[in-house]
């Protein structure tokens, strides 16, 4: 009698395959993530060097992505001041005034925010823009 | 009692009187001090100086008895008070220094038993023996006579015996004048009787011319006339003789009297002196002597007027010899008493009475045989005593109350009958105002007040100088004092330094200090406020530290260290807990520093830093809401 060919795949095969679709996933989600990020082409913040001097970055934006902490101080021609624990840090903790124009966002605590922000005078961060995330 | 002690007292004071001083110079000022009213028989109440310790110190009387002998009163002695009353001027019979000298001097002496002092008085005690009423025959007198030449030649006889012989003899040639003198008068009686016999017959053999005839008036009254003068000179020499006898017969009668008066008032002279000197057994001897020369019976006294008002107010009679003759036995009797109770009493150990007797009967019969023949040995008894008290008296008297102390009490013990009650009463008395005195200058001392504990101090020292308490008390005043200079000092020097830690560690010594100057006062109390809270803090720092809470602990210190940052001990705890913090103090300076550099930003990112360090954190929180609302102006 004839010998049957033999149906299992084989194991090399399955193991291409699924680094193709890990590959093809990863890839999308980058994609996802990199075209979903209206300040990708902003630099983010460099903390260090704003603590340690933020005049020499006045006038510079960045984007700064971070949870919100606490409400510093609210203005209601000035707008709200919240402290944003910076991704990445626990303790890097920035403050961050939001102008009046965003009063229509809701911010809360541990809430996370990408926000654009613009070194203003004497190294205040002033969002330009923000998104929640 | 009182009639001898009288005349004791007055001889006493003539025998130690030198000569040409009068009472007055006895005492010099009269003594001011404790005057006690002593009212003096027969004389008006004057200041007796009463415990006057000062040993002869007379005091004078009423202006109207100064300068004149006696001052109109007669010497008195009150024996309540022992006050001798003379010429205005008072004495304390035996607490005056002359007295006390000699007295001293005799108890001192050596009993005087010798065989020359025993012959002396056996030969006075023949002399009067010879002279005692009923013996006083003539080979007995004679006797008597002799005997005072070998009395006289003892020297504690003092050649006395020599003075009564003397006045005797001159007794005996005044009585032989007289007979003289009554012979002559005889002689010169004769010599009239034939005078006038002889002028009766000139008379009588008188031839007279005829008379002229009767009518011739003018030649008769002329033959008249020489017929008269005829007859007168030839009576003249009778009459004159007669007249020059007379007169001699009546000077013969004046001296014969004036001589027996002359040769009595020698001898009475003689008989006072010896009285006054207090040799009684020559004044016996002499009133004896007196007796049997002048036979008389007249022995009035006829001397001066003072000295018989002496004897006169004392005796209360006319002074005669006889007066004399019995106060010097009665004298010889008090003596020999006084020397018995001095012998019982010191037999008794009642020291101070038996010094007293022995005074009293040396003041009265010094030259007495039962004196001067006492035993040196019981005599020292009582110098010893005589000496303690007069060291008492010294010491009361320069308020030296220890050694007084101590002499009552030796005092009380070798004398029974020593009265302690005065002397322990001064001393208690001093003692107790001088302690309080202390007290209240202690109390000026602790209060500031240097006006009353110099015035206090200066009290007690008045009162008891030689107090120990008082020195140990000014040295711990004055001690006290210098510990305040010097902590005075020191304060000053520390606050200069804000060295307040260490004035708070010696907080105690520097609140003594300044306890009388406000203004410092003011300033230690801040300075301790201050210290207090720096060590509040430091302690509740500790307990932080202690819970792991250096962060906290850091920040306690911090606070405190931020007002008072001079304090070395809150520096070091400080310093340990920044290293023990050292992230957090060192994000939290950051951000200072940084805001210290208006940058804003930064600084409140480093701030918010920290507080994510130390959530409780108030330097943080004070740093945000700081420049949070630098960058919100407007917010609330």
């Amino acid at each position: 009698m004839p010998r049957r060919a033999s149906s299992r795949t084989h194991p090399v095969r399955l193991a291409v395959a699924l680094l193709a679709v890990a590959g093809a996933l990863g890839g999308g989600a980058y994609l996802w993530t990199t075209l979903s990020d209206p300040y990708r082409t902003l630099a983010p913040i460099d903390i260090p060097t704003y603590l340690s001097d933020a005049n020499s970055l006045r006038g510079n934006v960045y984007k700064l992505t971070g949870t919100i902490d606490s409400q510093l101080a609210w203005s209601p021609t000035a707008g709200r001041l919240y402290s944003v624990v910076a991704d990445g840090g626990k303790t890097d903790v920035l403050p961050v005034l939001i102008p009046p124009q965003f009063d229509h966002v809701n911010v809360q605590k541990d809430q996370r925010f990408t926000f654009k922000l613009e070194v203003g005078d004497k190294g205040v961060l002033t969002a330009s823009d923000m998104r929640k995330i | 009692m009182k009639r001898p002690l009288l005349i004791a007292a007055l001889s006493g004071v003539a025998a130690t009187m030198s000569p040409g001083q009068g009472p007055g110079s006895f005492g010099g000022p009269p003594a001011a001090s404790q005057p006690a009213q002593a009212a003096q028989p027969g004389t008006t109440a004057q200041t007796a100086p009463a415990g006057n310790s000062g040993g002869g110190g007379g005091e004078s009387a009423t202006p109207k008895q100064q300068g004149s002998f006696l001052g109109g009163d007669a010497p008195m002695f009150d024996p309540g008070t022992e006050i001798f009353t003379w010429d205005g001027h008072n004495w304390h019979v035996t607490d005056n220094r002359l007295f006390q000298a000699r007295f001293e001097k005799y108890l001192a002496a050596p009993e005087e038993t010798t065989a020359d002092d025993k012959a002396y008085q056996q030969i006075i005690a023949r002399v009067l023996d010879d002279l005692a009423p009923g013996n006083a025959t003539g080979p007995h007198i004679d006797e008597a006579f002799r005997l005072l030449a070998r009395a006289s030649a003892y020297d504690i006889d003092a050649r006395l015996c020599d003075s009564i012989g003397d006045a005797v003899y001159s007794a005996w040639r005044s009585q032989d004048n007289q007979g003289r003198l009554t012979t002559a008068d005889n002689a010169l009686e004769q010599e009239r009787t034939a005078t006038e016999w002889n002028a009766k017959i000139a008379a009588s053999g008188l031839q007279l011319d005829q008379a002229p005839a009767s009518k011739d008036k003018a030649a008769a009254a002329a033959w008249q006339q020489d017929e008269n003068q005829k007859r007168d000179m030839e009576m003249q020499q009778y009459t004159v003789r007669l007249a020059e006898i007379m007169t001699t017969i009546k000077a013969n009668q004046a001296k014969k009297e004036l001589s027996e008066l002359d040769s009595k008032i020698d001898f009475q002279a003689l008989l006072v002196q010896l009285f006054l000197q207090r040799r009684f057994q020559h004044v016996l001897i002499g009133t004896r002597f007196y007796r049997a020369v002048f036979t008389d019976g007249d022995t009035a006294l006829k001397v001066g007027k003072e000295a018989n008002d002496l004897f006169a107010n004392s005796t209360g009679m006319p002074p005669t010899v006889g007066t004399m003759d019995s106060m010097a036995n009665e004298v010889l009797r008090d003596v020999r008493e006084g020397v018995q109770a001095f012998e019982y009493l010191l037999s008794q150990n009642e020291l101070e009475s038996a010094s007293k007797r022995l005074a009293e009967s040396f003041t009265v019969g010094e030259y007495l045989p039962e004196i001067r023949t006492l035993p040196r040995v019981e005599k020292r008894k009582a110098l010893q005593f005589e000496k303690q008290s007069d060291q008492l008296l010294s010491a009361l008297e320069v308020k030296d109350y220890t050694l007084a102390e101590k002499l009552v009490t030796a005092l009380s013990t070798t004398a029974t009958d020593f009265d302690t009650s005065k002397a322990t009463a001064a001393i208690e008395t001093a003692k107790q105002i001088s302690a309080f005195h202390l007290a209240k200058a202690r109390n000026a001392a602790v209060s500031g007040d240097k006006a009353t504990l110099e015035a206090e101090l200066t009290a007690a020292t008045e009162i008891w100088p030689r107090n120990p308490a008082l020195t140990k008390a000014a040295d711990l005043i004055f001690d006290q004092g210098d510990v305040q200079e010097k902590a005075l000092v020191d304060l000053d020097q520390l606050m200069s330094q804000r060295n307040y830690r260490a004035i708070y560690d010696d907080k105690m010594r520097f609140i003594a200090a300044v306890a009388m100057y406000p203004d410092r006062q003011d300033q230690l109390k801040k300075v301790i406020d201050q210290m207090a809270t720096v060590d509040t803090s430091m302690i509740q720092a500790q307990e932080i530290a202690k819970q792991g809470d250096y962060a906290g602990a850091w920040e306690v210190v911090e606070k405190t260290f931020q007002k008072f940052p001079d304090d070395s001990k809150l520096n070091e705890l400080r310093a340990n807990l920044t290293t023990e913090a050292a992230d957090f103090v060192r994000t939290l300076r950051t951000a200072q520093d940084l805001e210290q550099k208006d940058e804003v930003g930064s600084s409140l990112a480093w701030y918010l830093k920290a507080q994510k360090l130390y959530p409780n954190s108030d330097f943080a929180q004070d740093g945000i809401h700081r420049l949070a609302k630098r960058v919100l102006p407007e917010s609330s």
